[in-house]
């Protein structure tokens, strides 16, 4: 009872998901259902889970629901749009249209929005990623009907009115400065800004201060008639949900939208990835922040799930933890015998067409050296000698740990949604199951070989980096000379 | 990949929508090469479960001939999260080093009498896609295992081994010795001072007793914890009748045969139980004030500064979380609510709450305004941290102890309903995630022997009213405060002083005439 009534109940949610720390930048894993072994023999398996129904309404809009029966729920509208779509001149513009979102409508002020959401017990809330713009309710379920028309309220009649612009300008200044203390979004920042250098992905995701001051109702308006279209927009709903309840809500709120783009939905504009490093040395901060990434896949891609277990196998360590968590990761083996470093995270960062697959690091200045051989040491066996049992291994915990993830009506319904932009369609787990069962040792060394061995890497590094080797030694380590 | 990544751009648009391409691996490896979006030929199609109505399932609770109880709810889904809660925590420690449960819980889950090492117990527990954690609180330690339900038998055999039979090893505990030195180097170097504030506020409102003493290892006594210590402290408290079997997702014959088998005769590795020597204190709430003189000016970690403030908690007694008064402080503590004044969220975080209102909307000038309510079985705290620039420590003191004495005065129809909903809400989202109703359920269980379901929780909720509110207001103003101060403190205020505006009608500090101020 306590537990569960006291604000803020940490230990609660924390809970068995400490291992499964998760940044906006560590990738999210495209997750499926619950888990069951799939039978090739059979021609039906049952999955303990409640189906995720899809449907199309006719200006393209999709609307995707899995009900659970709760007595509360999550329903959000997952839109096709993110500061990748941005140039250098309105770079930011993404950002703060999230920010205007909840300043009021043609409907209601900022503050009776506020006040109905409060009155309800609910929770509205707001994130723009590069390539994805979000906007999401939690709430009782017998309020959905009121969450979903709030969402159509906001992203269709928004006033961004001239003064609450103004008054946005400080508030994202001041996002910036916050962002800013952050290291490890520093560090990301700074390592998309050299491996994408000169392309919509190395911007930011703020845009520079110079924007965010600029920025114009205009620049406003057009990102919403140019990305805000039904083909683009996922309305999905997890928890206490009727799906048909769910679909008559959207066709009464959402089919004004319009459909199709006119001459097709604006390009996606490409993004190179050029190896390359940004060193920002500053001694009086007592830790090094290093992040080292490879180009890997896009959401999509096949490859992509043989990385993520490969992402796995090199693992994430905190020396909080101690020994002895996260024994199937050697690189964590060897930080905690060495005391190599503070933290490390394996990542995968996915895009539509790209991604980044790496390693970030946190470390004392005198470690760096050491610590970034054996990253790479571990890079090159994943590339030459992984054994089936390591992967083995690997695949078990990337299963677990993408499932254990589903709990709750937000973080299934945040999967729903993304799944359904990224791959059209929301896989099945079993199917995930048999995706991931298919892959060996061999996978991962001829996956790992394309993407990594002998790669250029893109380096950021923040902090005491004296010992951090040059670019062209760190370069020399990507690889192993064999005879 | 450079021709593979062009080709990609061109037909992104076209890939994601489905048409994906199809290339063979040369070495005729078993991954297949299809887009994630394109369906994968040849997958069986799959049957899935529909859900009749809302959930309705009760808690089971059984009590077996050893005194340890078993608690169990049912929940829909192919995992299950079973778990030991046990009545100990750092508020037993009293005749021991304080530190035995931080160092338990960092211990949890090496090896034991069946595995040789924390590394075979995962192993083990991934073949049922399962993980394992334990944490312990002033008065609560927790093993919990989350794993597929067919390796329901697995799973509370590694839970018996683990609790009851640890082999605390030299190594491990040398181990242990480092991962909580660096625990407590993080805490002091971590911009949010939040936990330290929790512990301090915690010392002064306890002192020396029970829920008081320290949660955190002391750095002194790092050293003096071994195994002996150990098994010292651990066979007056890991006994069963101090224990709760709980399960989330389990069905309850099920659970209760895996802990006959597994529970019922096991025999700690520590030998008999001494149950006699357990320490029955109860929790004597003193008030009092923790000081900790800090140079906060250059807590940031990286080159952005953090500007420097001085943290303080003040807190008064509310009541045990088995008293009735235990819902309406609940409320109360939705009613002031507060957080950053700059912090993430839109609509929902309590925008109307008394904290954000009175405090962060008409002083800018504050950083933190933030309600928090730690209740114990038998006795709880309501504290108010808040943080501000050195220069206005006084001004933010006082702004706090007048809102102390603003909750004895009636609470308005349409704040009291929005911070009961608000609490109903926060309570039954928190609930849909499988872990935090284990964790309920067995902190209930091992508290009271048995569970008040989410409803009834709620129905309880609906029925307070504001007089209820004025009343344990009332009550909790007549205690002697709490107070903890982090950071530069000349300008805070005496704790003589912070009593006084308390115990005042307006919360105001004594006027202090000085010449030169």
């Amino acid at each position: 009872m306590a537990a569960s009534l006291q604000r803020l109940t940490s230990a609660g949610r924390s809970l068995l998901q400490r291992q499964l720390v998760k940044t906006r930048y560590v990738n999210r894993l495209p997750v499926g259902p619950r888990r069951l072994l799939a039978t090739p023999a059979a021609h039906h398996v049952v999955l303990n889970v409640p189906e995720t129904k899809v449907t199309t309404l006719e200006n393209g809009l999709r609307v995707a629901s899995e009900d659970s029966g709760l007595t509360t729920c999550t329903v959000g509208l997952w839109i096709d749009a993110g500061s990748r779509y941005e140039n250098e001149r309105n770079n930011g513009t993404a950002h703060f249209l999230e920010h205007m979102a909840f300043k009021g409508t043609r409907k209601r002020s900022q503050l009776d929005l506020e006040l109905e959401i409060e009155n309800i017990g609910a929770h509205l809330n707001a994130y723009t990623s590069r390539e994805q713009t979000v906007y999401y309710a939690k709430a009782f379920s017998k309020d959905l009907p009121r969450a979903v028309e709030i969402l159509a309220d906001i992203i269709q009649n928004s006033t961004l009115g001239e003064a609450e612009i103004e008054r946005e300008r400080g508030v994202i200044l001041r996002e910036m400065q916050e962002v800013e203390t952050n290291l490890q979004e520093v560090v990301f920042d700074y390592l998309h800004a050299t491996a994408y250098q000169s392309t919509a992905l190395g911007r930011t995701i703020l845009g520079p201060t110079e924007n965010i001051k600029t920025i114009n109702r205009g620049d406003l308006v057009e990102y919403i008639t140019t990305h805000y279209k039904g083909p683009r927009i996922v309305l999905a709903a997890a928890g206490g949900v009727c799906h048909q309840e769910l679909i008559s809500l959207a066709k009464y709120h959402f089919g004004r939208l319009p459909s199709r783009d006119q001459g097709g939905a604006p390009a996606l504009p490409p993004c190179h990835f050029t190896g390359s490093e940004i060193r920002v040395r500053d001694d009086k901060m007592p830790l090094a922040h290093i992040a080292i990434a490879v180009e890997a896949v896009g959401w999509s891609h096949p490859d992509t799930l043989p990385l993520m277990v490969a992402n796995t196998l090199i693992g994430n360590w905190d020396r909080s933890f101690g020994g002895g968590v996260n024994l199937s990761s050697k690189l964590a083996q060897m930080a905690c015998q060495g005391n190599l470093c503070h933290s490390f995270q394996s990542f995968n960062t996915c895009y539509t067409d790209t991604g980044l697959w790496g390693l970030y690091m946190v470390c004392e200045p005198g470690t760096i050296n050491d610590m970034m051989h054996f990253t790479q040491m571990e890079w090159m066996s994943l590339c030459t000698s992984v054994t089936e049992s390591e992967v083995a291994r690997a695949k078990n915990l990337l299963k677990t740990n993408m499932l254990l993830h589903l709990d709750g009506s937000t973080p299934i319904c945040e999967d729903i949604g993304r799944q359904m932009l990224c791959y059209s369609r929301r896989i099945p787990l079993h199917e995930l199951e048999a995706r991931i069962d298919a892959i060996d040792a061999h996978t991962i060394k001829e996956v790992c070989t394309k993407y990594i061995y002998n790669r250029a890497p893109a380096i950021a590094a923040v902090g005491p980096i004296e010992q951090l080797p040059d670019y062209n030694q760190i370069r020399s380590g990507m690889f192993w000379m064999r005879s | 990949m450079a021709t593979h990544m062009s080709r990609c751009r061109t037909w992104s648009r076209l890939e994601r929508f489905g048409i994906a391409a199809y290339r063979k691996y040369s070495s005729g490896g078993g991954y297949p090469n299809v887009h994630l979006s394109t369906p994968l030929p040849g997958i069986p199609k799959p049957v899935f479960a529909s859900v009749d109505g809302q959930e309705k399932y009760e808690t089971k609770i059984t009590t077996l001939e050893n005194g340890l109880k078993v608690a169990s709810q049912n929940k829909f889904g192919q995992f299950c999260t079973v778990g030991v809660l046990i009545n100990s925590g750092s508020r037993h420690e009293a005749k021991y080093p304080s530190g035995i449960s931080h160092f338990l819980e960092k211990l949890a889950f090496s090896s034991t009498a069946q595995y040789g090492s924390k590394d075979e117990i995962l192993l083990t527990l991934e073949k049922h896609g399962g993980i394992c954690d334990c944490q312990t609180s002033r008065d609560t330690t927790m093993y919990a295992v989350s794993a597929e339900v067919k390796g329901l038998e697995t799973v509370v055999s590694l839970l018996s081994d683990a609790v009851l039979q640890p082999r605390l090893l030299d190594e491990e505990v040398e181990m242990t010795r480092m991962a909580v030195r660096f625990e407590l180097e993080d805490l002091n170097m971590r911009p949010d001072p939040e936990p330290l504030l929790t512990e301090m506020i915690h010392a002064a409102a306890y002192r020396g007793n029970t829920v008081g003493l320290p949660r955190f290892c002391p750095a002194d006594n790092v050293d003096k914890i071994d195994k002996k210590v150990l098994h010292g402290y651990l066979c007056n408290y890991y006994c069963p009748e101090r224990m709760v079997l709980a399960g989330v997702g389990v069905e309850h014959e099920q659970l209760l045969e895996c802990a006959r088998k597994y529970l019922l005769d096991a025999k700690p590795v520590w030998g008999a139980s001494r149950p006699d020597n357990v320490d029955l204190s109860v929790a004597q709430y003193t008030g009092g004030i923790v000081k900790m003189e800090k140079d906060m000016s250059d807590v940031s970690l990286g080159p952005t500064p953090i500007p420097e403030l001085t943290h303080i908690m003040i807190g008064l007694e509310s009541c045990s979380f088995l008293e009735e008064d235990f819902i309406p402080f609940a409320v109360l503590n939705m009613m002031m609510g507060g957080g950053g004044s700059f912090s993430a969220g839109g609509p929902g975080k309590g925008m109307f709450t008394r904290l954000y209102l009175n405090v962060l909307n008409r002083h800018h000038w504050m950083y933190n305004a933030t309600s928090y309510h730690h209740s114990y079985e038998d006795s709880g705290l309501l504290c108010i941290h808040a943080s501000a620039d050195p220069r206005q420590v006084r001004e933010m003191v006082e702004i706090i102890t007048r809102e102390f004495i603003q909750m004895g005065g009636s609470a308005g129809e349409m704040e009291l309903e929005r911070a009961k909903t608000q609490l109903k809400s926060m309570l039954m989202m928190n609930l849909e995630s499988r872990p935090v109703i284990f964790e309920d359920v067995g902190r209930q269980v091992l508290a009271t022997g048995k569970r008040k379901l989410p409803h009834e929780l709620c129905d309880l909720i609906s029925s307070v009213t504001a007089s209820d509110i004025k009343r344990v207001t009332t009550k909790m103003l007549r205690s002697k405060p709490a107070v903890a101060a982090l950071g530069d403190l000349t300008e805070l205020p005496t704790y003589e002083h912070i009593q006084a505006a308390l115990s005042s009608k307006d919360g105001r500090l004594p006027r202090i005439y000085r010449l030169f101020r």
